[in-house]
């Protein structure tokens, strides 16, 4: 019970905290401090879980000090931790103009993302699961045996799995668990071997992103997003999930 | 051993020679049966077992010009048996697009005639040089036997030397010239070349050299063997450009002396090279020589020009040409020709407005080894602000050296059917990066203005990093409820199978056993109850005596086996009910008891 209180007061505290951390954060903005306003709202990460909010804002306040790459990669992180954060899409796609980042076509999962929240989704389709395996369970036992709690139950079954298939698949914390963005000043290049002299497959300008797929010494190995697989070198790239 | 033995045998070495000769074979066989419109390809006649042959030095087929360019012969030897190759190489340049057959012709060998197979050639017109390669020395391709103007150096009957062929000796700045490097060996003369020769120098840059061509030519009348390398250079600037030497490094087996006193005999035998030689490592180089480089003229130079020089053409195609609010459509430009394809900046797009353009990437393909012919693929993404039925125009300069003018190519606006995107089409980390360089200026887009600050409370979604998936909340309560899951499963198998024939079976046999040895150490008093329990048990008579004395007497047992139950109940009714109640059974008595049950067990265990 006492420890209880002692966890309750320590976290009502950082809430305090944080409020005023990002009030100043928000303050400092307003005032045209954009370089204390990005600090303030880095600090205030640093301390408290992640919000989609302060990483706008943070994104927001960089774009303002003229560092397009990293404001593009905090409306990322934004947009990851809520995908139907419009304003953050608004910002990340202005950034991506800067950058000179062109667009691509929405595939069907972004679409998804966009629409539902994941984690509700997962909740859905997991108690969905679970109703339609004891339906399951039930229809084979006492009384007697029913055929239509079976079917109920196996329908139930199959379609809470398939919606937490598509929430795993969809759910952008997991899809960009391994995507990393490019924030060396004037990009990096993509070269067929981790070598320094070894050919070039492709430039990629700052803000691109890319999959690592494994690390050699100072090089990455990663694949663009159009296919291209290659090596880089790893001063510059930074997950697009922060390490824990 | 003397001079003459000596002799003796090489004499009859010589003699042998011809009969260890292989049989006489005539092969024919192309590079390739796939080319390009004035990419050469080369066809070759291999000879073995002969030491000479007759070929022709042209053949005649339409749309292909055929000549003869060289001849060479190698020579093995195992277990002293010899065997020679001859290979006559004849180059094939293609003319136009179609499908060829090189017809069969005719090879004579000592006095036989060898037909040879007749060739399928397939010429494609993706090259888009006819002809001769504008702007290429003439001699880029294995050169005709003999070779036009020979160097000067072979005048001179050196064993080696090397030249630099370069086609002009004006050129513009950022032209590309294509340049060959020749190093010429006589055919006497064995041993190893390097893999690229050093070439480079001040004011201008080198591509990448092109792999050795080998081949034979005949200069002044000596046969060498040549070695030839392809590039380009571009000159950075104007005045006058000197192009220092080109060097290649080579270790030669150059003819030694033969044994003292045989050399004329040796100089009459077809002995293999090598045979006799001193080992020399040498450098070979070409001489300097100067050109002159050109300004871009300032005149005509059009606004957009962007450094391309060359002689180029441009195609666009979009695609798709329907898409919906905020997608974007993909126009591609295909720049092709001959030029400086490195330097060459994108078109320029025209009539933009309302469409938000992103700087293009580019991927060049070339189709030669020097980059100098090939054609570049520009790729405009594009996102209409407004809703479009037509992409932008587009409109491409390039400086054309052959004319000393500038030249300006336009595309027209393609049609296509755009809806304005309000919305961003961007997904969070879905944004595809450049491909290649970004060669073309782009002009740095403005940022636009950011959202005001009091949408940020529009923000919801996740405080965590961790998906649903993986966190400690969710991973329990699923547990939970597989656990829960898996323990409903056991109970309700229990109790299926309690309910069970099966189940009620074990169950009474239970019943049964506990029963049968209950009646070992139950009080005296209650003896005869548990008997009679028992016996109703086993014959699942119900708890009426009446309804089990009627069981027992229905049943298959013999007549005292039956008195012997019925006098089981009579006794436990006497010490249940008689007045002061029964005696207690003796120790006899509970023994021929349980003797009568252990046998009622038995019987029906049967």
């Amino acid at each position: 019970m006492k420890s209880s209180l002692i966890a309750a007061v320590l976290l009502l505290l950082g809430i305090c905290a944080r409020a005023d951390t990002v009030s100043d954060a928000r303050a400092r903005f307003r005032d045209g401090e954009y370089e204390q306003s990005a600090k303030l709202y880095e600090q205030s990460l640093e301390k408290s879980p992640p919000s989609a909010a302060v990483f706008f804002e943070l994104g927001r306040a960089l774009n303002k000090t003229g560092q397009e790459a990293r404001a593009a990669l905090n409306f990322r992180r934004a947009l990851i931790l809520d995908p139907r954060f419009a304003p953050a899409r608004t910002a990340l796609q202005e950034a991506n103009v800067a950058l000179g980042i062109p667009p691509v076509k929405q595939d069907w999962r972004t679409q998804v993302v966009e629409r539902v929240p994941m984690d509700a989704l997962a909740l859905a389709g997991t108690a969905l699961f679970w109703a339609g395996a004891f339906a399951v369970l039930a229809a084979f036992f006492p009384p007697a045996f029913r055929g239509r709690r079976l079917v109920a139950g196996i329908l139930f079954l199959l379609f809470g799995f398939s919606i937490l298939s598509v929430s795993w698949v969809c759910d952008p914390r997991i899809a960009l668990a391994n995507t990393a963005v490019v924030l060396t000043n004037g990009g990096t290049s993509m070269r067929s071997s981790p070598a320094d002299q070894s050919e070039k497959i492709a430039s990629l300008p700052q803000g691109s992103i890319v999959d690592l797929l494994s690390q050699r010494g100072r090089w990455f190995y990663g694949q663009l997003p159009g296919g291209a697989k290659g090596w880089f070198l790893t001063e510059g790239i930074v997950p697009l999930i922060p390490p824990a | 051993m003397t001079g003459n033995t000596m002799k003796r045998i090489f004499l009859v070495l010589a003699v042998l020679l011809p009969f260890c000769l292989r049989a006489q074979e005539v092969a024919v066989g192309l590079s390739g049966n796939q080319a390009q419109v004035g990419e050469p390809v080369q066809l070759m006649v291999t000879v073995r077992g002969a030491r000479g042959a007759d070929v022709p030095q042209t053949l005649s087929v339409k749309g292909l010009q055929i000549s003869l360019t060289g001849r060479s012969t190698q020579f093995e030897m195992h277990n002293f048996k010899m065997s020679s190759t001859l290979t006559y190489t004849y180059l094939v340049v293609p003319q136009f697009e179609g499908e060829f057959t090189i017809p069969s012709f005719d090879v004579q060998i000592e006095g036989k005639t060898f037909r040879t197979q007749a060739m399928k050639l397939s010429v494609r017109g993706g090259a888009r040089v006819p002809q001769q390669m504008p702007g290429f020395p003439q001699n880029t391709a294995p050169a005709p036997v003999p070779s036009g103007q020979p160097p000067a150096s072979a005048e001179t009957g050196e064993p080696f030397f090397a030249e630099l062929i370069l086609s002009k000796k004006k050129v513009y700045v950022g032209e590309v010239v294509p340049v060959e490097l020749r190093f010429y060996f006589n055919s006497r003369i064995g041993g190893q070349v390097g893999e690229r020769p050093n070439f480079g120098g001040e004011g201008f840059t080198v591509q990448k050299f092109s792999n050795a061509v080998k081949r034979e030519q005949v200069v002044n009348g000596a046969s060498y063997v040549v070695f030839s390398f392809q590039s380009a250079i571009t000159a950075v600037k104007a005045g006058t450009l000197e192009i220092p030497e080109a060097t290649l490094e080579a270790r030669l087996q150059l003819p030694g002396k033969s044994p003292q006193g045989l050399g004329d005999f040796f100089s009459n035998l077809p002995i293999p090279q090598g045979m006799f030689t001193d080992n020399r490592d040498v450098t070979l180089k070409t001489k300097p020589m100067q050109i002159e480089i050109l300004p871009l003229p300032k005149d005509g130079r059009p606004e957009d020009f962007s450094g391309a020089v060359g002689k180029f053409t441009m195609e666009a195609s979009v695609s798709p040409k329907k898409v919906s609010a905020g997608e974007p459509v993909n126009l591609k430009v295909l720049v092709s020709g001959q030029g400086n394809f490195e330097g060459m900046g994108a078109p320029l797009l025209t009539g933009d407005e309302g469409w938000r353009s992103y700087p293009p990437s580019d991927k060049f393909q070339s189709t030669d080894a020097v980059g100098f012919t090939g054609e570049k693929t520009f790729e405009f993404a594009l996102v209409a602000r407004q809703d479009q039925t037509r992409t932008p125009g587009l409109r491409f300069s390039f400086f054309d050296p052959s004319t000393g003018k500038y030249s300006v190519l336009t595309q027209e606006p393609l049609e296509v059917n755009a809806k304005a995107g309000g919305a961003a089409p961007a997904a969070a980390g879905t944004p595809v990066a450049s491909q290649a360089d970004k060669l073309a200026p782009t002009p740095a887009p403005t940022p636009a203005p950011v959202s005001t600050p009091d949408v940020a409370t529009m923000a919801g979604g996740s405080t965590s990093w961790a998906s649903l998936f993986f966190r400690r909340d969710f991973l329990i309560a699923n547990a939970s409820m597989a656990v829960a899951w898996f323990a409903m499963l056991l109970i309700l198998s229990i109790r299926r199978f309690a309910r069970s024939r099966a189940g009620r079976e074990l169950a009474r046999k239970k019943l049964l056993r506990d029963a049968f040895a209950g009646l070992r150490v139950v009080e005296p008093a209650d003896f005869y109850e548990k008997a009679r329990d028992y016996i109703f048990l086993r014959l699942n008579a119900g708890d009426d005596d009446l309804a089990a004395a009627a069981r027992i007497d229905s049943t298959s047992l013999p007549p005292e086996f039956k008195a012997s139950l019925h006098r089981v109940i009579e006794r436990h009714g006497e010490t249940k009910y008689a007045a002061g109640g029964a005696a207690p059974p003796t120790a006899d008595e509970r023994q021929a008891v349980i003797a009568v049950l252990k046998e009622l067990e038995a019987r029906y265990e049967k």
